[in-house]
């Protein structure tokens, strides 16, 4: 597994995973996962409701979600869906602990009302966070973007090394 | 404005006149809470907060994982007794001298009417119960709290729920909490205001389990009003000169919805989720289960304890179910210890374990396997939530768990 590095986080191109209503944290980020190595984390990612997907994930790919997006436990969920190399999640309706934790762990999660039915697994989408449009087939969606602070702290790869920079954060315990 | 965003508005870091839908307030935090997972979050161990905004402010509890199951959570949470004694923590809790935290925080007096919590368990949304805002967050925010005493939050819509009338003897606040989830359905980013001549029919216990759920709906905050009910409880804790925070009187609502609590029958979550996913039990036929759970932060509390004691008194439990019973607090142990409901429940042929989240999130203290199929009073019915993901969760309240444990199926009397 290679940590994805976003180059440009203006536009995302990435093949699409579509998701149902109600993924929840559980299931990005099994129990088993707390006490594994970083490494290994990620290929639990969905294990229990798609058997097998973690290890198709290729560096880039989008995450399309039905609602509620995310629901359920504080636990760092969104880093297992970056750590295997998805860019960006995209949701009818995403949870806000997700949203949260998501933005702070420096992975693009966007509410696009209307998303599931304009877009099919394997579809290849463009994601433009500067006119903030997703594109696919041809076809360009608007969404409402994240507020300007939220993309700050993904465009600092998350809450972390804001931490550091401002020299917040201590010695290892 | 709503109770929601007048504590917004009172804990604004700036000076502001008016919070509504779609606005971004930067507030102070009155108490940031760090349970024992924050250890098992690689960031904190590696990188903690150099020093906390205010050590007073700050608690450390030690809940999912009382007592260590193994020596990698062992030796993780360990660090975090090196942090208390580093940032001289008063407000330290270890194995054995607390408990859940969102409930241990209703015991200690930290809940005040009109004040923010952040914590990072995300069942935090239980403090609404106490006129409180409280959210779960991430390791990594707790971490910006911790060093700043400041968070954000993006103002959502807020729905009003009416209470009226009163629970017959056969339901229990996890009932209604199906009944509304039921009507209302997911409502990322939203809040919940609790109103009506229904809820003085409602003790804290209730009204805690009650908010305390309102997670699994995504909701963002669950408030409920003050009234004499939290009063009491608040003298009863040594808590006086409390502020409460209510409705201005052209507060506003995104949508209402009346439950008459009278007409709630016990109801049961079918495994995977919980919204779309609720039936009443006189509807579902006969589903037979071999594992019952009683505990968590919704309904580990000694009214759960008294529930499940009645039923059980001079009965067994069935010959094929495993029954576990999880206290959320030593003191609430203490006190059904006393009251003789451990020796009914032990009786019974249940296990009484020492208060942890265990069981709830597949930790340890009951974790299922692949051919399990569960009747429990915990919060998450995910695929795996509880242990092996072949193993089949139903939520349900602590009555109805006991009563099932009896029965060997899924029973509401």
């Amino acid at each position: 597994m290679d940590i994805f590095q976003v180059s440009d986080m203006k536009k995302i191109t990435g093949k699409v995973w579509k998701f149902g209503d109600d993924i929840n944290t559980d299931l990005m980020y099994p129990q088993i996962c707390y006490t594994l190595r970083e490494e290994e984390k990620p290929y639990y990612a969905m294990s229990a409701n798609r058997p097998g997907w973690s290890k198709l994930v290729k560096n880039g790919d989008v995450v399309i979600g039905g609602k509620n997006f995310g629901t359920g436990s504080s636990r760092p969920a969104a880093d297992n869906l970056k750590n295997l190399g998805i860019a960006c999640v995209v949701a009818e309706s995403i949870n806000g602990l997700f949203l949260r934790n998501s933005v702070n762990s420096g992975l693009l999660s966007l509410e696009v009302p209307g998303i599931t039915t304009k877009v099919n697994e394997g579809d290849i989408v463009e994601i433009n966070t500067e006119d903030n449009t997703i594109t696919v087939n041809n076809n360009a969606i608007k969404f409402k973007p994240l507020p300007d602070f939220l993309m700050e702290i993904i465009e600092n790869g998350g809450i972390i090394n804001i931490l550091k920079n401002k020299n917040l954060l201590g010695n290892p315990l | 404005m709503n109770t929601i965003e007048k504590i917004l508005k009172n804990h604004s870091i700036d000076e502001i006149h008016n919070v509504s839908p779609g606005d971004i307030v930067t507030v102070n935090v009155d108490k940031a809470i760090i349970v024992d997972m924050a250890a098992l979050h690689p960031e904190f161990i590696n990188n903690p907060p150099l020093k906390p905004f205010d050590n007073d402010k700050i608690a450390i509890i030690f809940d999912h994982f009382v007592p260590p199951p193994n020596i990698e959570i062992a030796n993780r949470v360990d660090k975090l007794r090196k942090l208390a004694r580093l940032w001289n923590i008063k407000d330290f809790y270890d194995v054995g001298r607390g408990g859940i935290s969102h409930v241990l925080s209703s015991e200690k007096g930290w809940l005040k009417p009109g004040s923010i919590i952040a914590n990072t368990d995300s069942h935090t949304i239980s403090t609404g119960a106490f006129n409180v805002l409280g959210r779960g967050l991430g390791t990594p925010e707790l971490m910006g709290i911790i060093a700043t005493g400041k968070t954000w939050f993006m103002v959502g819509n807020t729905i009003n729920i009416n209470f009226e009338d009163k629970l017959s003897e056969k339901s229990s606040a996890k009932d209604v909490f199906f009944s509304m989830v039921k009507l209302v359905g997911d409502i990322p980013n939203d809040n919940i205001e609790f109103h009506g001549d229904g809820i003085k029919h409602l003790d804290m216990d209730q009204r805690s389990s009650i908010s305390t759920m309102c997670a699994e709906m995504s909701a963002e905050f669950a408030i409920f009003p003050f009234d004499g009910i939290l009063g009491n409880y608040l003298e009863s804790h040594n808590i006086h000169n409390v502020n409460p925070v209510y409705p201005d009187k052209d507060a506003e609502y995104s949508r209402t919805y009346d439950i008459d609590l009278k007409n709630i029958e016990p109801m049961v979550a079918f495994p995977d989720r919980i919204i779309n996913n609720v039936k009443p039990i006189s509807e579902i036929g006969k589903i037979e289960i071999n594992v019952a759970v009683v505990g968590s932060c919704a309904n580990g509390r000694i009214s759960d304890l008294k529930d499940i004691a009645k039923v059980l008194k001079n009965k067994k439990v069935n010959k094929n179910v495993r029954f576990i019973v999880t206290p959320a607090t030593m003191d609430i142990y203490d006190e059904a210890l006393r009251l003789g409901y451990i020796s009914d429940i032990v009786e019974s042929g249940a296990i009484v374990t020492n208060p942890t989240c265990g069981a709830c999130l597949g930790g340890h203290m009951g974790v299922s396997s692949e051919n399990d199929v569960i009747i429990s009073s915990t919060t998450r019915n995910f695929k795996g939530r509880m242990g092996s993901p072949g193993s089949k969760i139903y939520l349900g309240s602590s009555r109805t768990v006991a009563l099932s444990a009896v029965n060997g199926y899924i029973s509401g009397e």
